[in-house]
């Protein structure tokens, strides 16, 4: 069966990050810090404005986006860059293209394992406590469902921008400095870090027409919104399907157009 | 071993001058790298903007004095990243036993260590803090005099003392422990928390931030000496110090670690 093998690669990722207890548990308290400086921060901004909504958006709409949008971020995070970087400058990725299966789809599918994990040990975790925590503002209902289809749309996008930027260290052989970049293009610019609600009208539109908003923000404003109208959530939708294909296609071009140029020293 | 201070520095300056040369090699990569660095500054600051876009004032701070804070906390944060970059790679040296060649120096050996790799890039951070201090200082109408500026160095010199204590213990882990990235990249990321005002905290985060793990001490206590001169705390005056005295016992925690070091016997 075809999806076999992918679903091997799955369970050795599960075995694999289950390994690394210690890294997980000082992951947990790094991520708790960082909620505990967004809650009295934001806690002090909504504070400077008689706790009023802002744009819609109360403190704690505001908190279970950003609290999420970290959940999120640890979820997809999937250090494709350095991996790919690391790969061609060492020129193990002369062995990964020789394997019978597309290095795009082997990337993904052998570290598919943390998702599992990270969904049962960092995420599902989060969102429990967020839901008690806040007293039912996360609404359930079919807003949930929207949300995971949302997802793992965001996920494949997210996947691609990674494995665009991966394929630049090609060109550059530099491996911190495009990461970066990439990483603060990203939380910035798909409201992961400050809610797009917030943005000025203009930087709002330019955003809105951009790939990364369908990463962190399309997602967290569907699981926000308790009674969605059906045509705000077809749009949403709609738009994330259309980056899904459009960066897939872009991806998989730029991958093979480069991979011509790849130089590989020794071995 | 004690040897005079200007000895260290022509040591230092010999070092220093065969570090960049090797990293001129690689010139692309130093580039952006350096972009990158610059870019995440950039966004620092769009989030402070959005943010202000939408609040007068955050528990009492403007726009420009948060800008302060900021660009204090880029510049004290400037030291850490250009001067002890090596420490991210403590742990693979003492890992793979390379650690012991730097034993055998007649120099001071936490000196040598550190000395050997000196970051660049992080000058454009550097660039990036002081333009934001001066933009923000010109914006707030604060005096420029020369007491001023004297003591906006000694307490940015003195508080980029705190960070670098943080990451020298944080590595120093390595050699006890083999997992030490991970404490290393928790405690990087400390910094971050450095440019907001202390007291949007409560009072049991605040005593944390300020004896625990000493993030206050990187931009909010001593900006206040220059920010809010009627109404400075003690322990804005006490943070050169607090920084010293910070530095001192990760310099013994690390050189301790090291001692203990014996090697993988190959």
């Amino acid at each position: 069966m075809n999806l076999k093998k992918y679903l091997t690669l799955t369970r050795a990722g599960i075995i694999e990050s289950l390994q690394f207890r210690l890294s997980a548990f000082i992951m947990v308290i790094g991520n708790m810090l960082y909620l505990i400086v967004v809650y009295f921060l934001w806690k002090a901004i909504y504070a400077s404005v008689g706790n009023e909504p802002i744009n819609g958006m109360s403190f704690y709409d505001t908190l279970i986006y950003l609290v999420l949008a970290t959940a999120l971020s640890g979820f997809m995070e999937m250090y494709t860059v350095w991996e790919m970087g690391r790969n061609i400058q060492s020129g193990k990725i002369v062995l990964d293209l020789l394997r019978p299966m597309e290095y795009r789809k082997y990337l993904f599918w052998s570290y598919s394992g943390s998702f599992v994990t990270q969904f049962f040990f960092t995420f599902l975790p989060t969102f429990i406590v967020v839901a008690v925590l806040t007293h039912g503002a996360i609404p359930l209902g079919i807003n949930l469902l929207y949300f995971v289809i949302s997802v793992v749309m965001a996920v494949s996008i997210n996947y691609s921008i990674d494995f665009i930027v991966g394929t630049i260290c090609i060109y550059t052989e530099s491996i911190w400095g495009i990461n970066i970049m990439k990483q603060v293009v990203v939380m910035l610019l798909s409201g992961a870090t400050v809610p797009l609600a917030f943005f000025p009208e203009t930087l709002r539109k330019v955003v809105s027409c951009l790939p990364f908003q369908s990463i962190y923000n399309a997602p967290l404003t569907l699981l926000l919104n308790g009674d969605p109208d059906p045509a705000y959530v077809l749009q949403t939708l709609g738009i994330q399907l259309l980056w899904v294909v459009v960066m897939l296609l872009a991806g998989k071009l730029f991958w093979r157009v480069s991979l011509r140029r790849i130089t590989v020293n020794g071995g | 071993m004690h040897r005079s201070i200007g000895f260290y520095l022509r040591i230092y300056g010999k070092i220093l001058v065969q570090d960049i040369k090797s990293k001129m090699s690689y010139r692309s990569d130093f580039i952006i790298s350096t972009i990158g660095m610059i870019c995440t500054n950039i966004a620092g600051f769009v989030s402070f903007w959005i943010l202000f876009q939408n609040f007068p004032s955050v528990d009492g701070w403007s726009y420009y004095e948060m800008l302060f804070l900021y660009g204090f906390s880029l510049v004290s944060l400037t030291p850490v990243q250009c001067l002890f970059d090596n420490n991210w790679s403590l742990r693979i040296y003492v890992y793979s036993g390379d650690f012991i060649k730097y034993c055998f120096r007649p120099i001071n050996l936490f000196f040598y260590y550190q000395s050997e790799i000196f970051d660049i890039k992080g000058l454009g951070q550097l660039a990036f803090g002081i333009g934001t201090i001066v933009y923000a200082w010109a914006k707030l109408g604060l005096p420029v005099t020369v007491l001023m500026i004297l003591k906006m160095i000694v307490f940015l010199i003195t508080a980029s003392l705190i960070m670098i204590a943080l990451q020298n213990a944080a590595a120093a882990t390595c050699f006890w422990i083999q997992n030490s990235f991970y404490v290393l990249d928790l405690v990087f990321r400390f910094k971050d928390y450095a440019k907001y005002p202390i007291t949007i905290f409560s009072p049991v985060f605040r005593f944390i931030f300020t004896f625990l793990m000493p993030i206050a001490f990187i931009a909010y206590y001593p900006s206040l000496v220059i920010l809010r001169p009627d109404e400075i705390p003690l322990l804005s005056w006490l943070s050169p110090v607090i920084g010293l005295v910070f530095f001192f016992l990760s310099y013994k925690f690390w050189m301790y670690g090291a001692m203990k070091y014996s090697g993988t016997g190959s």
